[in-house]
C-alpha cells in the first residue's frame, strides 16, 4: 500500500464526484451497471429502491454520505491525531442525522464497522473516540428497533460486550467514556447483563446461543469479555472511573430484577469507598433503584447501612435517609434493625428533624412491622410506671412515630390492632406527624383523629361521639382520614405541572379581568386583587422548579411591575404633575423601571410573545416619565423609539401582532418627531393598553447568582488595616449564566461603590450551573475600627445574590 | 532470529524468579531472587550451569544488564550473591524505591538467618552495600539506552511500592517481563499500567493462575465490620503483619473507617519496620495509588490521624484498641507478645494474614481454631475470635488474561506459579487469545522465533498509481455503501497493488511500478513472442530461430 496519508486527501473529491455523478443520473452507479448489463433483473429489482431514497431522506444526504466516506477513508490514515479526528467526526455526523431516516442506517453502520476496526489502536486518544463513536451508534441503532426489533438484540448486546472489553482498558479516559456508554445502552438480554457483574464466566447454554445466532463474531469478542466488567469498574484506581462504574450499574437497573438484586451487593460495598463522590454517586444509584421500586435489602446489606446513618458527613447520611424511606424490609427482623438504625441517628445528630419523617415513611410501608412495634412499645408503656419513660427520649419519641404510622400503611387487607395507648401518648408528638404526612392534614383533624382513637373526649367530636357508638365512629373516621391523608399526600407529591399550569391560567385570567374592569371601579380593589394574585404565584412557584419555577418567577416581576402600573397612573391623575423635587412618584417609576429591567435581562430564553410583553411594559414606562417631565426629553424619546423599532421588529414576520396601544404611538412619533403629540394624548393612548398575558414560556431559565463569604460572621470578621487593600474570598453560584454574559461583583461600603470585573471562564460546573471562587480585592478600606462590606453580584435584587462582610481593623 | 529465554528459576514453582533472555544477540536477566523454602544449592538459582551453557569466560561478559523488578527476597534476594560472590560487575537496574527498601530487607534477612539457623554466611553486609552501588536507579516511562542496541523501560506494575514490569528491545524484536503485579489498585498502591506495545514475547507470573477472585470490597467489609464489631464490644484487635504493604493498605482502611465512623478507639503501631516504612512511604508518594497522590498535596495520607503513639506496656492497658505488630505470622517478636496476652479473652480478635508458613502460630491458627497452643513450653488459652485477610497483591487469572489479551504478544511464558495450574491457563490462553504459551521448569530454556522487518523504498510513480488505484475503488465503494452497506466495503480495502520488489546487493530494497524496472536497471526492452508451429514448418524456420537466439545473446553480452 502507498501513502496513506497521501490516499486520504484523495477521497472527498473522488467520493463527492461519486455522489453527483449518482444524484444526477439518479443511477445506482457505473459499477452497478457493469454487472448489471448482462443480466437486467437484479438492477430493475435495486432500482426503485435506490431511486426512492434520495427525496425520503432529504436533499442533503449524498453530502452526508460524502462526508461519511471521506471520514472513514480518513480513520484509516497513520497518524493517530487525524484517525481520532475523523472519528469524532464520525461522531458528529451521527448525532445530526435523524435516527429514524433511511440514510441514518448506512450511515451508522457504515460507521460501527469502522469504529470496530479501530478498537484495539496504538492511540488512547484514538481508542477514546472509539468509545464515543460506539456509544452514538448504539443509541442511533435504539432507535431504529422499534421497526426491526429481532434482528437488532443480538447487535446490542455485541455493543455491549464490546464496550466492555474497551472498559478494560489501560487508559482511564478510554475506561470511564466505556462505562459511561455501557450505561446509556438501551437494551442489554439479561444473560450479558448479569455476567457483567461476575468475573467468573456464568455457562448458560441461551447465552450462547443469543450470540452466535447474530452475526459472525470475531473469536476474541464472546460473553467473557464482559465477565465482571463492572466488578473490575468499582475497583479501578481513579474514583471517576468508579463514579461513572457506579452510575451505570444503577442505570442498567431498569432492565432486570434479578441483575438489581446483585448488583446492589455490589453497590452496598462501594459504601466504604474512599472517595466521597464515589459514595454520594453510589447512594444516587441506589435511591434510583429505589424509585423504580426494585431495591430489596437483605440482612448482609444492613450493617452497612445503618453506618451510613450515623456517617460524620450530613450529605451522606442524608441520602441514605431517603433511600430507606423507599427500601422494601423483607423480614421483622431488618426492618426492626433499621429502626433502631434510625434511633441512633437520631440521638447522634438531635437536629435531624428529618428522621422522624422516615420512621413515618418505613413505618407506613411496613404496615405490619411497626404493628408490631407498636404492641411492644404499649407493653412497655403500660409496664413502666409513671416517669419512668420519658417521652422526650428520642427512642420513644421514634416508636412512637412508627407505631402510629401504621394506620395509616396499604395493608388494607390486615387488620391492624394498633393499641389506644399509643394514640394517647402520641398526641404530645402532633405536629412530627403532621409534618412526616407532608403537612396536608390539618393539625386539628389529626388530632380530633388520634383523641378519638386514644379514648379520650374532644370537644369538636363529643357530639359525634355520644351520638353514635364509640367503636363506629372510630371506623368512620379513620377511614375518612385516612382516605384523606392518602388523597392529599398523593396530591402534594404530584402537585405537577399540569396542575400548575391551571392554577397558573385561572391567575392571569383574573389579572386580565382586573385590568379591564379596572377602569370604571376603584384602583384600590385592582390593587388588592393583584397583591392576592401575587401571593397565589409566590406559594406556586415555592413547589416548582426549572422553566415552570422560572417562568413563575417572571410572572411575578409582570404583576409586581403592574402594580407599579396602577399606582403611577393613580397618582398622574391625582397629583398635580408639576410639582418639585423627589416624590413617590419618581420613586415609583424607578422601581418600575427596575422591575422592567429585571424581566428584560435576569431570564434567558425569552420567547417572542413574553418579550413583546416586556417591551410595552417599558413602552408604558417611557409614556409616564414623559408625562412626569411633560416636556420632551431627548434621551426618553430616544429610548422610546428604540423600543417601537424592536417591537416592530419582532413583529415584522407575522408571527404576533403589534398591538393598538404600540400602533398608536408609533403614529403618534411618526407624525411629530419631537414628540409633542404623544404628551398631549397619554390619556388616550393609556386606555389603549391592554394586558394580555400569556402562558406560553418556553424554556424560560433565570439568570441567578449566589454569594457567599466562608468563616465569616459578626463574631468572626475578616481582618484588615486601615487604608490598605485587603482581599475577599467569594464563592460565587451562578445559574444560567453563559459565557457571553458579563457580571461585576459590586462592593459596597455606606456610601462608597467598588465593582470587580466576574471572571467566571475559570469556574467549574455546566451552563446551568457554575461555581467556583474568586478572591476581589477591596482597595478602600475606611479608617476606621470595623466595617460591614455588601456584597452583590446584581442579577435579581431580591434574591440571595448579596452577602455581608464584617470587617475588623488590625488596629485596635 | 529468536528470542531464547532460559528460566534460571520460578520455573513452575514460586520462589528464586531469575529469567535469561537473549534477545537479538544481548542478554539480559530479568530478576534475581533466593528461594526461601531451601536451604541447600537449590537456595539460588544455578548460576555456574548457565555460564557452562552460555560458553563465557564470565558473567559480566556473558550479561548485558541484570534488571529487578521488585524489593522481595524471591526477586532480589540471590543479587549479592550474584555480584559479590559469582563476580558479575555490570549494569543492574531497579526503580528508586526498590533500591532505597532493597537493602533493607536483603540485611534484615541475612542477620535472621544468621542468627535464628546459624547458617553459614553467603555474603556479608558490607557485600549487600558494595552491590546497591552498582544499582543504576530508573524512573517509571524512562526509556533507559543500556547499550548501542538494547533499550529497557520501566511500567507500573502494582504489587509493592516500586514494582514495575521490564519492557526490552533489541531491533525489532520486543518483549515484557512482568515480575509480580496487580491488576486491581488497593488503598495504597495503583493498578498495573502499561502502553499497547507491539511485542514477540510476554513472560508473566501466574501465582493465581487458576483462581478468579471476587470483589475486593467484599472482604474489605467483613474485616471492617469485624473490626468495629470489636471495638464497639470492648475488645482488643491485633494485627500481625509484615512490614511493607499490607501494614499500611490496612491503616489507611481502618483509618478512613475511623474518621467516617467518628470512631476514638486508638490504632497502635508497635515499635519497628513499621514506622520506619511509613517514613519510607512518605517519600516514595509518586509511586503510591492515584487517590494518594492527588490528596498528598493537602495531607500526607501516611500520616495518620488516628494512630497514637504506642508503647510496650500499653499492651496491659485496659478498654478498646486496635494493634498493628510484626512479625506477620506471630511466629515471634511483638506479636507474639501480644497475642500470648490477647488470646485467652473471647472479647479480642485476632486477624491473620492470607498466607502462613507452617510451624508457626498463625499456620496453627489458621487450620481450624484451636482452644490451646503449645509454644516453647507456654500454654496459651485461644478464646478470641479470629478473622482470615485474604487480600493479596497478585493479579488473579482473570487479570492475567486481560493483560495478556490488552498486550496480545505473540508468544507467552508463564512463569513463577504451580505446575498444574500453569497448566490450565496455558490451556486458555492457546485456546481463548490463541497465542502459544510455554511454562518452562528450571534450567530449561524456550526459543521463539521473531519478526524481522525490512525497510524498503518506494518510488515515486508507484505511489501515485496506489493512489489512483484507491480512488477508483472508492467510487466503488460508495456505491456499494448505497446499496448494501459494510461488509463489502470493509472487503475491499484488502485489494492488492501490483508491484515489482527489487532487491540489490548493497542497496536498500525497492518498489517499483513494473514499466520502471528497465528504466532502473537501464535495459533494453526485449520481446519474446511464441508462435505455434507445425512439425512440416519446423525445419524450414529453425536456422532463422538460431538466428535470432543469436542476436538475443548478443545483446545480453553487451
Amino acid at each position: 500500500m502507498g501513502d496513506p496519508h497521501l490516499l486520504s486527501s484523495a477521497h472527498p473529491t473522488a467520493a463527492a464526484a461519486a455522489a453527483a455523478s449518482s444524484s444526477a443520473r439518479e443511477h445506482p452507479g457505473p459499477i452497478d451497471e457493469d454487472l448489471a448489463a448482462p443480466d437486467p433483473s437484479p438492477s430493475v429489482a435495486k432500482r426503485p429502491r435506490v431511486a426512492a431514497e434520495p427525496p425520503a431522506s432529504g436533499g442533503c444526504v449524498p453530502y452526508v454520505e460524502a462526508d461519511v466516506r471521506a471520514l472513514v477513508s480518513m480513520a484509516g490514515g497513520i497518524y493517530p491525531l487525524a484517525r481520532a479526528e475523523a472519528l469524532r467526526g464520525l461522531t458528529a455526523v451521527l448525532e445530526k442525522v435523524d435516527p429514524s431516516s433511511r440514510a441514518s442506517v448506512v450511515i451508522t453502520e457504515c460507521s460501527y464497522q469502522c469504529a470496530v476496526v479501530l478498537m484495539r489502536d496504538d492511540d488512547n486518544g484514538v481508542r477514546l473516540a472509539v468509545v464515543r463513536l460506539v456509544d452514538a451508534c448504539a443509541r442511533n441503532f435504539s432507535a431504529r428497533l422499534d421497526f426491526d426489533a429481532d434482528g437488532y438484540g443480538d447487535l446490542m448486546d455485541m455493543i455491549f460486550l464490546q464496550l466492555s472489553s474497551m472498559a478494560r482498558d489501560m487508559c482511564t479516559q478510554v475506561r470511564m467514556e466505556a462505562f459511561a456508554a455501557l450505561g446509556k445502552m438501551q437494551r442489554v438480554s439479561e444473560g450479558v447483563l448479569l455476567q457483567s457483574l461476575y468475573k467468573k464466566v456464568i455457562k448458560t447454554d441461551s447465552m450462547d446461543v443469543s450470540i452466535i445466532n447474530g452475526q459472525k463474531l470475531p473469536p476474541k469478542l464472546k460473553i467473557p469479555c464482559a465477565a465482571g466488567i463492572f466488578s473490575h469498574g468499582i475497583e479501578d484506581e481513579f474514583y471517576q472511573v468508579r463514579r461513572t462504574a457506579c452510575k451505570s450499574l444503577g442505570a442498567l437497573a431498569k432492565f432486570s430484577t434479578q441483575y438489581t438484586e446483585k448488583a446492589l451487593d455490589l453497590l452496598m460495598d462501594m459504601m466504604n469507598d474512599d472517595s466521597e463522590a464515589v459514595r454520594l454517586q453510589t447512594l444516587e444509584a441506589l435511591f434510583h433503584m429505589a424509585t423504580y421500586g426494585c431495591l430489596s435489602v437483605q440482612e448482609k446489606h444492613m450493617h452497612m447501612f445503618l453506618g451510613l446513618l450515623v456517617d460524620a458527613n450530613a450529605l451522606i447520611r442524608d441520602a441514605a435517609l431517603k433511600i430507606l424511606g423507599l427500601v422494601n424490609m423483607p423480614k421483622l427482623q431488618i426492618f426492626k434493625s433499621a429502626v433502631d438504625g434510625l434511633i441512633t441517628s437520631l440521638e447522634k445528630y438531635p437536629e435531624e428533624q428529618d428522621i422522624y419523617g422516615i420512621l413515618f415513611s418505613i413505618g407506613k410501608n411496613h404496615g405490619s412491622f411497626s404493628a408490631n412495634i407498636a404492641k411492644h412499645l404499649a407493653k412497655e408503656i403500660t409496664m413502666a410506671s409513671d416517669g419512668e419513660l420519658i417521652l422526650d427520649k428520642p427512642r420513644v419519641k421514634a416508636l412512637l412515630i412508627v407505631s402510629i404510622s401504621a394506620p395509616f400503611s396499604d395493608d388494607k387487607h390486615k387488620k391492624l390492632n394498633i393499641p389506644s395507648i399509643i394514640f394517647s401518648h402520641a398526641i404530645p408528638l402532633l405536629e412530627k406527624v403532621s409534618c412526616a404526612l407532608g403537612g396536608e392534614v390539618s393539625q386539628d383533624s389529626l388530632l380530633s383523629y388520634l383523641c378519638h382513637k386514644g379514648g379520650m373526649p374532644f370537644w369538636e367530636n363529643r357530639s359525634v361521639s355520644a351520638e353514635f357508638g364509640e367503636s363506629e365512629s372510630c371506623n368512620v373516621e379513620k377511614v375518612e382520614i385516612g382516605a384523606h391523608v392518602e388523597n392529599t399526600a398523593k396530591e402534594t407529591k404530584c402537585l405537577d405541572e399540569v396542575l400548575v399550569m391551571q392554577s397558573m391560567k385561572s391567575i392571569l385570567e383574573i389579572v386580565e379581568g382586573s385590568w379591564t374592569m379596572r377602569m370604571p371601579c376603584n384602583v384600590c380593589e385592582v390593587r388588592s386583587i393583584l397583591r392576592t394574585c401575587k401571593e397565589e404565584l409566590r406559594l406556586l412557584a415555592e413547589n416548582s422548579s426549572g422553566s415552570i419555577g422560572a417562568f413563575l418567577s417572571f410572572l411575578s416581576e409582570y404583576l409586581d411591575a403592574i402594580l407599579f402600573i396602577v399606582e403611577i397612573w393613580q397618582l398622574i391623575q391625582l397629583d398635580n404633575p408639576y410639582t418639585f423635587g423627589l416624590t413617590s412618584l419618581d420613586i415609583l417609576l424607578e422601581k418600575l423601571d427596575m422591575s422592567v429591567r429585571r424581566m428584560e435581562y435576569c431570564y434567558v430564553g425569552l420567547n417572542r410573545v413574553l418579550e413583546v410583553q416586556v417591551l410595552e411594559l417599558s413602552l408604558i414606562a417611557h409614556l409616564f416619565r414623559l408625562s412626569k417631565i411633560a416636556v420632551c426629553s431627548k434621551v426618553v424619546l430616544g429610548k422610546l423609539l428604540w423600543v417601537i423599532n424592536r417591537l416592530e421588529d419582532l413583529c415584522a414576520d407575522g408571527s404576533c401582532e403589534l398591538s393598538d396601544f404600540s400602533r398608536e404611538i408609533k403614529k403618534a412619533c411618526d407624525t411629530s418627531p419631537t414628540g409633542d403629540n404623544l404628551i398631549g394624548s397619554i390619556n388616550n393612548l393609556f386606555q389603549l393598553f391592554r394586558l394580555k398575558p400569556t402562558t406560553d414560556f418556553g424554556m424560560l431559565k433565570v439568570i441567578n447568582a449566589g454569594l457567599r463569604v466562608c468563616d465569616n460572621n459578626s463574631e468572626n470578621p475578616l481582618q484588615y488595616i486601615c487604608g490598605l487593600p485587603v482581599g475577599v474570598s467569594f464563592k460565587i453560584s451562578l445559574w444560567n449564566v453563559s459565557s457571553h454574559h458579563r457580571l461585576w461583583l459590586r462592593m459596597t461600603i455606606g456610601e462608597s461603590m467598588q465593582h470587580t470585573f466576574l471572571e467566571f471562564s475559570g469556574f467549574g460546573g455546566n451552563d446551568e450551573v457554575k461555581s467556583g471562587s474568586m478572591v476581589a480585592p477591596l482597595y478602600a478600606t475606611p479608617k476606621a475600627c470595623s466595617f460591614v462590606l455588601r456584597g452583590s453580584a446584581p442579577t435579581r435584587e431580591d434574591m440571595e445574590d448579596r452577602v455581608i462582610v464584617w470587617f475588623n481593623s488590625l488596629m485596635n | 532470529m529468536a528470542i531464547e529465554c532460559l528460566v534460571l528459576g520460578a520455573g513452575q514453582e514460586v520462589g528464586k524468579s531469575c529469567v535469561v533472555v537473549t534477545i537479538g544477540g544481548k542478554r539480559v536477566m530479568f530478576d534475581c531472587g533466593m528461594h526461601m523454602g531451601y536451604h541447600d544449592h537449590r537456595h539460588y538459582p544455578d548460576f555456574a550451569r548457565a555460564l557452562t551453557a552460555w560458553g563465557a569466560p564470565d558473567f559480566t561478559t556473558a550479561i548485558s544488564c541484570v534488571v529487578i523488578t521488585h524489593f522481595h527476597l524471591d526477586h532480589i534476594g540471590a543479587l549479592p550473591y550474584f555480584t559479590e560472590v559469582c563476580g558479575y560487575h555490570g549494569p543492574i537496574y531497579m526503580t528508586y524505591p526498590t533500591k532505597a527498601l532493597a537493602p533493607f530487607m536483603l540485611e534484615d534477612y541475612r542477620k535472621v538467618t544468621m542468627d535464628q539457623r546459624g547458617e553459614e554466611e553467603q555474603y556479608s553486609y558490607e557485600d549487600i552495600l558494595r552491590c546497591m552501588k552498582k544499582v543504576i536507579p530508573m524512573d517509571l516511562k524512562q526509556t533507559v539506552q543500556v547499550d548501542k542496541d538494547l533499550v529497557i523501560r520501566a511500567y507500573y506494575a502494582g504489587h509493592v511500592i516500586g514494582a514495575a514490569m521490564i519492557y526490552a528491545k533489541v531491533g525489532d524484536a520486543a518483549m515484557v517481563y512482568t515480575g509480580d503485579y496487580n491488576m486491581t489498585p488497593d488503598r495504597h498502591l495503583g493498578a498495573a499500567q502499561i502502553d499497547l506495545l507491539k511485542l514477540d514475547l510476554l513472560i508473566t507470573e501466574s501465582t493465581y493462575a487458576k483462581t478468579i477472585r471476587d470483589s475486593k470490597h467484599a472482604r474489605e467489609r467483613e474485616f471492617l465490620k469485624a473490626v468495629h464489631k470489636c471495638v464497639s464490644g470492648g475488645g482488643k484487635v491485633l494485627i500481625p503483619t509484615f512490614a511493607l504493604g499490607r501494614a499500611q493498605e490496612l491503616c489507611m482502611l481502618l483509618d478512613d473507617y475511623w474518621e467516617r465512623m467518628d470512631l476514638k478507639v486508638p490504632i497502635y503501631f508497635s515499635a519497628g519496620l513499621t514506622i520506619q516504612a511509613n517514613v519510607y512511604y512518605k517519600m516514595l508518594i509518586g509511586w503510591t495509588s492515584q487517590k494518594i497522590k492527588d490528596s498528598h498535596a493537602v495531607h500526607n495520607p501516611f500520616d495518620f490521624k488516628h494512630v497514637w503513639h504506642f508503647e510496650r506496656s500499653f499492651i496491659n492497658n485496659p478498654g478498646p484498641c486496635v494493634l498493628f505488630a510484626t512479625p506477620g505470622m506471630i511466629s515471634g517478636g511483638f506479636s507474639l507478645e501480644a497475642f500470648k496476652k490477647w488470646a485467652p479473652s473471647e472479647k479480642n480478635l485476632i486477624t491473620l494474614p492470607g498466607y502462613c508458613v507452617s510451624g508457626t502460630i498463625g499456620h496453627k491458627l489458621m487450620c481450624g481454631k484451636p482452644t490451646r497452643i503449645d509454644y516453647k513450653d507456654t500454654h496459651i488459652d485461644v478464646r478470641c475470635q479470629i478473622h482470615q485477610l485474604a487480600f493479596s497483591p497478585h493479579t488473579d487469572s482473570k487479570g492475567i488474561m486481560d493483560l495478556t489479551e490488552f498486550l496480545s504478544p505473540k508468544h507467552v511464558i508463564l512463569v513463577h506459579g504451580e505446575k498444574p495450574q500453569m497448566a490450565f491457563l496455558k490451556e486458555r490462553i492457546e485456546s481463548e487469545l490463541g497465542m502459544p504459551c510455554y511454562f518452562p521448569g528450571n534450567n530449561e530454556s524456550v526459543s521463539i522465533p521473531t519478526t524481522q522487518n525490512l525497510k524498503m523504498s518506494a518510488t515515486e510513480r508507484f505511489i501515485t498509481s496506489c493512489a489512483v488505484e484507491q480512488g477508483k475503488r472508492s467510487l466503488h465503494k460508495r456505491n456499494l455503501i448505497c446499496r448494501t452497506g459494510l461488509s463489502e466495503v470493509i472487503g475491499s480495502d484488502e485489494e492488492a497493488v501490483e508491484g515489482v520488489l527489487l532487491m540489490e546487493k548493497h542497496k536498500s530494497p525497492k518498489i517499483l511500478c513494473e514499466d520502471e524496472l528497465l528504466e532502473v536497471l537501464g535495459m533494453e526492452r526485449h520481446l519474446v513472442q511464441f508462435e505455434p508451429m507445425v512439425s512440416r514448418i519446423v525445419a524450414a524456420v529453425e536456422s532463422e530461430l538460431q538466428r535470432a537466439k543469436a542476436a538475443d545473446l548478443d545483446s545480453d553480452g553487451k
